[in-house]
């Protein structure tokens, strides 16, 4: 390097290499979103990147879901082009869906739905409903399961409730208005003490929280707190489910405690507003699929998931069925 | 030894092609982006993040990374060179470096200097390696209490260490949570400052305000100093021959500023808040207290060059341990670096790094290959390196706020955060004309939403103020805030004593 360098040959190497980076992120980056006709029709759909909205944060039962179709989806070449995944958290879900809403006519947006997606609706003034947008399918439910720290003096869901009575305990669940707040309203209504809940936004914190004994109990999903009852991190006191899980076979379901909670979280898919019948109809045929293999297989056996498969009109007939009964159960609790 | 089995996974994550190619990717970007004046490295990570997207999040990581301690690298030559500092943690070394270079020892200067930065980077990844994942159990006694302490710490120290200007940051950090409290409200779901438009429900998206204010704002102060029109004076260094390489005494002289440098960066480094900037300030004025002719210092005295080059390297690898550990940035780029991890689905926090070991340990092994690409590329490649200072800024300042915008476009597409970008442009500018501090703006607004959910998660718990003094964890880091505002407050009452007993 002992001539020094000609003004073009430095443009080339300076400015150059990171104007060229560029030609190739737009190459990469410039399909989502912007502009555009992206109301495609069937026949050659998919052409763009598809952007999978996740309306909470990273480690949640949602965030997990929605992972574990995005690499179904590509692993299986059932989607050919890119998939991003965004997490959109707050306010219960209504950031990431009201992003999802304002996607109008776009098939290349796309988000998948959790309890708050019908709570968060009744709870805020937000412009959109569970039926707003184009249903493809719902694929699970998904149950709770409290869990207290590994060395927590209740070993089980009576001695909390007791302890719960004299002096109300922090329990912690994901956002506000939402099925483990009413897990926890219900539990504590039929069991008979005061709620102290603490809403978070992602189940990593959430976790901490209750590492750290700022919290003495948490509703959650299975999927995400399983490994730290297996690791021994954590005790499960009981299940939401109608039957035993097959992981942990010793917790007791809320049903055999006494109590009678009937809630659930669904696990589905909906594209964003509007999008055109041949898209759906593509996306429903391809989420078929998608349920068939073995990783999906795996997945619902590993968190525990019942297997609960509507489609289309019939997925958004059970939103609304179901947002009904939320309702009612949240106005008789006093949240609404 | 367990944390030597994850340090052996971690290499063998680095070590496959494609995070080695990521690797040498950002190694030179991070070269180029420290080389040049007026683009610093959180610019730079902020300008390359859309890139990452659709990449596996260790090869991302492993390349952002890069970039943050290759600019520490790179910015070291034009200080040396032409007394600019091309990064804000290369200010110190120009006190030093270019007289060395006025002396035509450019060439040993530098040499030293990567070596130095090489032996920091590696004593710092050392230090990485055993406490990262005891800082991470550690934190796990933290709860939102703690959390949002930790976060107020991090402010605090920005403030503080911003000194006589301490309320021009306040104020910085203050516009940074105004803009975070834009978008959901946490815990109601309603709507804050939306004024009903779609755009602003996700909140004030941190890129296009990082790349405002650290890329466009910073171009603009730039030519406001008119640093454009100068002729800068420029040394050639060889590439090759004997006056490249320095002398046993120079060696020998280095190696005490090397290993105080190592330690002082890496401590810096991890308390949150102050970072490389910090770092190589305050070993510079160590290494003048220290040494036995200090009026050697300004004149080219190894030492002031050779200290905080080592130090500035170490701090960034220091401020590693709040990122990986707590999700808690030390300084402007990690704050950008953990924007990303949300970014990439990963949930900064105590758990990451047992829940994604691939991530944290491929990250820590790719740091010691980086830290050997560097030092090689340093010693080998400085002459072509010190050419970029080169270009005219005619042709610099177009072709980097071209990147800016159409790298902000590209996030989300949307034109609306392109003039959030360019107006945070316009006031990062006037923010760094009048002293404010535009790092302490984007922490802030990356922090903002945190230190609310924490808050009011704590206040929930304990019904009240008492959470923050029953919990012992909460009180140590109750009683470090209170030291934080005392410390300013006893050392300039010392001050004023002492230029009283000087008269």
């Amino acid at each position: 390097m002992r001539r020094s360098l000609t003004r073009r040959e430095i443009l080339r190497l300076g400015g150059g290499a990171l104007a060229g980076a560029y030609t190739f992120a737009l190459a990469g980056c410039g399909a989502h979103g912007g502009g555009g006709s992206q109301s495609a029709s069937a026949e050659n759909y998919p052409q763009q990147t598809l952007n999978w909205t996740i309306a909470f944060g990273p480690g949640g039962g949602n965030d997990i879901m929605s992972r574990q179709l995005i690499e179904i989806l590509q692993k299986n070449d059932l989607y050919t082009e890119n998939i991003v995944a965004t997490n959109l958290e707050g306010g219960d879900g209504a950031r990431g869906w009201g992003f999802l809403y304002d996607q109008k006519g776009n098939s290349y947006h796309i988000s998948s739905t959790s309890g708050s997606f019908m709570t968060t609706p009744l709870a805020a003034d937000t412009p959109w409903g569970p039926t707003s947008f184009t249903p493809i399918g719902m694929l699970a439910i998904d149950d709770t399961l409290f869990i207290v720290k590994e060395d927590s003096p209740y070993d089980s869901l009576e001695e909390f409730v007791a302890a719960a009575k004299e002096e109300p305990l922090p329990i912690g669940g994901i956002a506000t208005i939402n099925i483990d707040f009413i897990m926890a309203e219900l539990l504590s209504q039929q069991a008979g003490f005061e709620l102290k809940y603490v809403a978070f936004n992602d189940e990593g914190e959430m976790i901490s929280a209750l590492v750290s004994e700022a919290l003495d109990m948490i509703a959650s999903n299975p999927a995400e707190v399983l490994g730290l009852v297996e690791s021994g991190d954590a005790k499960a006191l009981a299940f939401s489910g109608k039957e035993r899980m097959r992981s942990l076979p010793d917790v007791p379901t809320l049903d055999e405690l006494g109590y009678n909670i009937d809630v659930n979280t669904p696990r589905g898919v909906v594209l964003a507003p509007g999008v055109n019948k041949g898209v759906q109809q593509w996306w429903i045929d391809t989420m078929k699929k998608a349920i068939k293999t073995p990783a999906w297989r795996q997945y619902l056996k590993e968190n525990d998931l019942i297997e609960k498969v509507l489609w289309g009109a019939e997925f958004e007939d059970y939103l609304t069925n179901t947002q009904a009964k939320l309702k009612r159960t949240l106005k008789e609790a006093g949240a609404l | 030894m367990d944390v030597f089995a994850d340090l052996i996974y971690g290499f063998s994550v680095a070590l496959s092609p494609v995070n080695l190619l990521y690797l040498a990717i950002g190694v030179l970007v991070g070269m180029v982006v420290g080389v040049m004046p007026g683009l610093g490295a959180s610019a730079g990570i902020a300008i390359l993040l859309p890139l990452t997207f659709s990449m596996d999040p260790t090869s991302a990581i492993v390349m952002l990374a890069a970039i943050y301690y290759g600019a520490m690298f790179g910015g070291t030559i034009t200080s040396v060179l032409i007394n600019t500092p091309g990064e804000s943690s290369t200010i110190a070394s120009t006190f030093d470096g270019y007289p060395l270079a006025q002396q035509g020892r450019a060439g040993p200067a530098l040499v030293l200097c990567a070596v130095g930065s090489f032996v920091a980077g590696t004593i710092g990844l050392i230090l990485l390696t055993v406490l990262a994942p005891a800082f991470a159990r550690l934190a796990q006694s933290f709860g939102p209490s703690e959390t949002f302490l930790v976060v107020m710490i991090g402010l605090l120290t920005l403030v503080v260490i911003a000194g006589g200007k301490w309320r021009y940051g306040v104020i910085s950090a203050l516009f940074g949570f105004t803009l975070a409290t834009v978008g959901v409200d946490l815990g109601s779901g309603d709507q804050r400052y939306t004024f009903g438009s779609p755009e602003l429900i996700t909140g004030i998206n941190f890129i296009p305000v990082a790349i405002g204010l650290f890329g466009i704002g910073e171009l603009l102060y730039t030519l406001h100093q008119g640093e454009h029109t100068e002729e800068r004076g420029f040394f050639r260094v060889s590439g090759r021959g004997p006056e490249l390489w320095p002398k046993r005494e120079d060696w020998s002289e280095s190696g005490g500023p090397m290993a105080r440098g190592s330690l002082l960066g890496f401590v810096v480094g991890v308390i949150p808040g102050a970072g490389a900037t910090v770092a190589s300030l305050m070993s510079y004025s160590l290494e003048k207290t220290v040494s036995q002719t200090p009026e050697r210092f300004g004149k080219g005295a190894l030492p002031g060059l050779v200290g905080p080059e080592s130090s500035n390297n170490a701090a960034s690898t220091g401020s590693m341990v709040p990122l990986l550990t707590l999700g808690i940035p030390g300084s402007a780029s990690t704050a950008v670096l953990l924007g990303a991890f949300l970014l990439w689905g990963l949930q900064p926090g105590p758990l990451l790094m047992t829940q994604n070991p691939e991530f944290a340990w491929g990250l820590i092994g790719s740091m010691y290959l980086g830290n050997v690409m560097l030092v090689v590329l340093n010693v080998f490649a400085i002459p072509l390196f010190a050419n970029i200072a080169r270009i005219p800024a005619r042709i610099m300042v177009p072709i980097v706020i071209v990147l800016c915008v159409v790298g902000t476009f590209s996030v989300n597409g949307s034109i609306i955060e392109t003039w959030i970008m360019l107006g945070c442009g316009v006031i990062g500018f006037f923010m760094k004309l009048y002293g404010y501090s535009p790092a302490a703006t984007v922490i802030a607004l990356v922090l903002g939403p945190l230190a609310e959910e924490t808050l009011r998660q704590s206040l929930i718990i304990s019904g009240g103020l008492s959470i923050f003094y029953t919990r012992s964890m909460s009180l140590l880091l109750l009683i470090i805030i209170g030291l934080l505002i005392a410390a300013p407050l006893a050392l300039s009452i010392y001050r004023r004593r002492s230029t009283r007993d000087d008269r």
